[in-house]
């Protein structure tokens, strides 16, 4: 036996002890991944070195199912890109077609589409803060939040008869009309909201550990947020006040005063604020919609890709003619051509690129879906940080898997 | 550090505030709702089981096998087998909805000229086989017999089976509920 004693300081300093990187798999079955995210990363200690996103486990191929289907039928496969707020994806995709087709929205169908738009905005938005939320260690706030979602989706199951996959809008108008008692009900839950948003803050907003988890927390700059092509509360959050619906304004969006709330860091806390003032927008323009929402139609009159009304159908030959050819073999005179059109969902730019070759399908469609944008953002978030931060940088980008995998 | 700071610091203020707001919804009535003891009623126009409508004066199905439900499902979930019946007549044989495969778009609805087809609202028909979900004729003429039979069928149809003409033409009742809405002529 030998006389020295064990020391482990001696075996660190003369290097006979290697201290190794850790490969840690985080995902895609991890509760605080948000779906089947799954990160690979190298940690040193407590710190990331390293932070691989892998994508692809909830891959469905909608964009190649979208090739084969005529332009009505996509409209249920864009409810289940972004899942949580499905209404803003079908408005997206209707608002390119009709661009495609040439189409004129009735003024009513487009109040009705703002409406609900920022109602589901609202309800992602809930979803969001409830889970990040919980990720970071509040229960309460949860609860809270599924509380007024559930009144929300109450509302859109009176709308449309669906909770989540709602399939509302349809090419050139939405699919029913909405009743006085609808509207009344909606105007008395945004008188109440406000009051809920306050509640949230008063559980967060100033909260010690809450601010020690958040502030100065997977900061990105204004610079890096453009250069990685960013959108909607990320890029907000680093104080560029870029919002699709401000620039490029469709709907009603033009027709109601509202802004766009930015933030100054561009950290965890920051993109946050961003999302709760985004509430309080949302709020307002709902009002606001409501108030100046005028009676009128709510389809275009374009009987060449609009199904055509069905008193009409049994009893004229022309409508009847319409309707059989619209439905087997969709929109057939669909113009020529590419289309780019994007719109602002919860999660920042969602755009369809669609090219047309004169059929009822279209030849390819390409989804340009925030959250595969976002991720790609992940690893600048995550080097440097610690394994705890990690959770909050998932949890503030705000990703459905559904979307990035599509 | 100002005092007030140091004040809120030391005695953990916003904690405090918020603790104070969750004690005060311990005395505020539960939200929850005991599923499977307390039931809500889906909202009119629910999106659940399918059903075919049975017509009040002859008992059959609506339906006249047009095959245009088919062609419009998105999941392709519907198959429809006709036959010749008497005097040449196109008679359906088998209706058949695999109801797993459903998305619930509702657009067999929309693309049925005849209104022979809808969405109950009812949606709770779990099973341990798969055969029950495969829905044939009988069973879809059975649920519209449970479900949706009399004026709630035809309130189905008045408000859920778009589109209709006045969609397109202005509508003048919608204007009564808000005090700045603007009339249009028409």
């Amino acid at each position: 036996m030998g006389t020295t004693k064990y020391s482990l300081n001696n075996d660190v300093k003369s290097g006979s002890l290697a201290t190794e990187e850790l490969t840690l798999s985080f995902g895609p079955q991890h509760p605080a991944a948000h779906g089947v995210l799954r990160l690979v990363l190298q940690l040193n200690g407590e710190t990331v070195v390293r932070c691989t996103p892998y994508v692809g486990y909830l891959h469905r191929g909608i964009e190649k199912l979208a090739e084969h289907r005529n332009y009505f039928q996509i409209i249920p496969l864009t409810d289940r890109l972004d899942y949580v707020s499905s209404m803003t994806n079908n408005i997206g995709y209707c608002i390119v077609v009709e661009k495609l087709f040439g189409i004129d929205v009735p003024e009513r169908a487009k109040f009705i589409r703002t409406i609900a738009a920022e109602m589901s905005r609202i309800l992602s938005h809930l979803l969001w803060l409830g889970t990040h939320a919980l990720d970071i260690g509040a229960m309460t706030v949860f609860l809270y939040c599924f509380r007024e979602r559930e009144k929300f989706i109450d509302l859109f199951e009176r709308l449309c008869g669906a909770r989540l996959t709602v399939s509302y809008p349809r090419i050139g108008g939405v699919r029913n009309d909405i009743g006085n008692n609808w509207l009344e009900d909606l105007y008395k839950l945004t008188e109440e909201f406000p009051m809920r948003i306050e509640q949230y803050e008063t559980l967060i907003d100033k909260n010690r550990i809450w601010l020690r988890r958040t502030k100065g927390i997977g900061v990105i700059s204004a610079e890096d947020a453009i250069n990685m092509g960013l959108s909607g509360p990320l890029l907000r959050g680093s104080g560029v006040a870029y919002d699709v619906r401000k620039f490029m304004p469709y709907s009603a969006y033009d027709k109601v005063k509202w802004e766009v709330p930015i933030g100054k860091n561009g950290d965890v806390y920051d993109r946050y604020r961003v999302r709760m003032e985004e509430f309080r927008q949302s709020n307002s323009i709902i009002r606001q919609c409501i108030e100046k929402i005028s009676s009128g139609p709510i389809m275009a009159q374009a009987p060449k890709f609009i199904l055509p009304p069905k008193d009409k159908v049994l009893t004229d030959i022309e409508h009847l003619i319409h309707h059989f050819v619209l439905i087997t073999k969709g929109a057939q005179t669909a113009h020529h051509g590419e289309i780019y059109v994007a719109t602002e969902v919860p999660k920042g730019e969602l755009g369809f690129y669609i090219v047309s070759d004169g059929t009822g399908k279209p030849y390819r469609m390409r989804i340009r879906a925030p959250s595969f944008v976002h991720i790609s953002a992940l690893p600048k978030l995550c080097e440097g940080a610690l394994v705890a931060d990690v959770v909050a940088n998932i949890g503030s980008i705000d990703i459905v898997l559904g979307e990035c995998d599509r | 550090m100002t005092t007030k700071k140091f004040i809120k610091k030391v005695f953990f203020i916003e904690i405090l505030q918020g603790l104070a707001l969750t004690l005060k919804h311990m005395f505020s009535p539960a939200v929850t709702r005991q599923y499977p003891y307390e039931k809500r009623e889906a909202a009119a126009g629910f999106r659940g089981l399918h059903a075919l409508v049975r017509d009040k004066e002859t008992g059959a199905a609506k339906c006249v096998g047009c095959g245009l439900c088919a062609a419009m499902c998105p999941s392709q979930c519907i198959h429809i087998y006709t036959i010749e019946g008497e005097d040449h007549k196109k008679v359906v044989d088998r209706y058949e909805i695999d109801v797993l495969r459903c998305v619930f778009c509702a657009f067999c609805v929309e693309a049925c000229p005849f209104g022979a087809i809808s969405l109950t609202e009812h949606y709770e028909y779990s099973d341990y086989a798969k055969d029950a979900f495969y829905m044939t004729k009988e069973k879809l003429l059975l649920t519209w017999d449970k479900y949706m039979a009399g004026e709630k069928g035809e309130e189905y149809f008045k408000k859920f089976w778009r589109p209709m003409s006045e969609d397109f033409i202005q509508k003048i009742q919608n204007a009564k509920f808000m005090p700045t809405c603007r009339h249009k002529g028409g």
